[in-house]
């Protein structure tokens, strides 16, 4: 009797025409990277990336990182999804729910999706920690380190629409995200956005690559202050950055292409804040590699370019696919800032007033503002299942 | 150790195209009005064009090597970091598969909407090629 409920669900289960995820059905996955970096050829302890983990110890937080996924079939053509990852910023790991919604296949092209989704404003914003679906370890920070807001609250819709010659995607999003951390001056600070709409269209074609182009702005409210020691030898603090629903506005303009042997990514940026005080921040790559066999060449060429100055850096790499899911990479990066920019090193609040003061006084008081540079040694592995 | 028997298996494979010049047959139920082409078998397959359902086969085999190969030139390595590219952005799950040359045709003989690709010397009168693969 048990023998044959037990057939009859089988024979029930392979008969459905699954497509999507059907009803009650779920399915895990999950993705990590392993990985250490060092910066080497900068002073003792300083800081490089988002949170300045990046320094002269050879260190596996700002690489590592974990996550699962869990997809389930509400019903054939609702379903839940929620991915949370476990990575660490300044010295802390933390655990994330970076995606936790509800999506609605309202037809065969479209999609409708409300929750907790990925803020969509990189070409890579999606999958930004699922280091097995690019070619680097490090996403070059010229352009990945100018907006740290990963997901937020609303909903998104995305249509597919399948040409001859390959598909494009069009998607739209809206939404809020409150009180999320941004580290700016080796500091953290509350920031929430508002009012964030975006919008992207992307071509994928079959034989000539994909071509993404991406708007995003939110209102931002923040207030950034950092604390120092004045010239005169005094405690003292001061405003920086101080953002009452200002606009951000962030573009992106990327083109990716891989016939198996040959591959290209790259991806234009720029971001406006109004009222930050500073004009455009513009940034882009450019990066080229080669297959043989299971290994893979790699070269990007870097900028990021302030009213301040420019970072540029040139990287190479090495990846072996260890197994179809498991992908062993290398990477050396050479960074250099001119115009006695601090690019994307961490200058504390302390260093900042030294450098402002030499520059309101003409040399008289501070230090002057200098260049760094530094050389950048990153070994790991990504696996995804 | 596995990586000994990939080896294996990929010469294995190498020495039975060589020998056997096997084809892949892609196949559809022989009631199907549509008749998609080769561009569109593709978008069928990386879940892009959900006019018909495609049936993968689970296993990676010289026959899914092929046909991936050949209409979307793709390798596995390539096809699993495409399909996690989709998955984690939440915006597409692998096809459902079977295991075999046999189960692809009792499938997409059973369903009328159903599209496959099996080694073509495996194909019978239950079901329709669409075209081979060389």
């Amino acid at each position: 009797m048990t023998t044959a409920r037990v057939l009859g669900l089988a024979v029930c289960l392979a008969s459905i025409p699954a497509f999507a995820l059907e009803q009650g059905e779920a399915r895990i996955n999950g993705f990590g990277t392993l990985g250490v970096t060092h910066l080497g050829g900068e002073d003792d302890g300083r800081g490089y990336g988002i949170s300045g983990q990046t320094n002269d110890s050879w260190r596996g937080d700002q690489l590592s990182k974990f996550g699962a996924q869990l997809t389930y079939g509400v019903t054939d053509t609702v379903g839940l999804t929620l991915q949370s990852t476990a990575k660490a910023y300044g010295d802390e790991w933390k655990a994330n729910l970076e995606w936790a919604y509800l999506s609605w296949q309202s037809t065969d092209n479209l999609m409708l999706r409300f929750g907790r989704l990925r803020t969509p404003v990189y070409m890579y914003s999606e999958s930004i920690d699922v280091g097995f679906a690019y070619p680097w370890l490090r996403l070059p920070d010229e352009v990945y380190s100018q907006v740290q807001l990963s997901n937020y609250e609303g909903a998104d819709l995305v249509y597919n629409l399948p040409l001859s010659y390959g598909t494009v995607s069009f998607q739209l999003a809206g939404g809020q995200a409150r009180n999320r951390d941004y580290y700016l001056y080796d500091d953290e600070f509350d920031i929430d956005y508002s009012k964030v709409f975006g919008a992207s269209v992307s071509l994928a074609t079959n034989d000539f690559g994909t071509l993404r182009i991406g708007y995003a702005e939110a209102d931002i409210e923040t207030d950034i202050s950092g604390s120092f020691i004045d010239v005169f030898g005094n405690p003292s603090s001061a405003s920086l950055l101080s953002l009452d629903k200002d606009k951000g506005k962030f573009t992106s303009i990327g083109y990716q292409y891989d016939n198996g042997t040959w591959l290209s990514a790259n991806e234009w940026t720029s971001r406006v804040i109004e009222n930050d005080g500073s004009g455009s921040t513009d940034s882009f790559y450019l990066m080229g590699g080669r297959r043989f066999g299971e290994f893979l060449t790699h070269v990007t060429y870097a900028q990021l370019d302030e009213d301040d100055g420019r970072q540029s850096s040139w990287t190479f790499g090495l990846n072996y696919n260890l197994m179809p899911t498991v992908v062993l990479k290398g990477e050396y990066k050479r960074v250099d800032t001119s115009g006695g920019y601090d690019g994307v090193f961490v200058r504390g609040s302390q260093e900042l007033y030294n450098n402002t003061a030499n520059a309101r006084t003409g040399g008289l008081l501070g230090v002057p503002a200098r260049n760094y540079d530094g050389d950048i040694i990153s070994a790991g592995i990504d696996f995804v299942f | 150790m596995k990586h000994s028997i990939r080896i294996l298996l990929a010469a294995a494979s190498l020495g039975a195209a060589a020998l056997a010049h096997a084809e892949v047959a892609v196949i559809v139920n022989p009631g199907a009005s549509a008749a998609p082409s080769q561009a569109d078998v593709a978008n069928i397959f990386l879940g892009k064009n959900k006019s018909l359902k495609g049936v993968d086969q689970a296993a990676w085999n010289p026959t899914k090597e092929k046909f991936y190969a050949g209409v979307a030139s793709k390798t596995e390595s390539q096809l699993k970091s495409y399909w996690s590219g989709l998955v984690f952005t939440g915006k597409g799950q692998p096809l459902p598969s079977v295991a075999g040359d046999a189960d692809v045709i009792a499938k997409v003989a059973a369903e009328a909407d159903a599209i496959g690709y099996v080694d073509a010397a495996a194909v019978n009168d239950s079901v329709k090629v669409l075209f081979t693969l060389p």
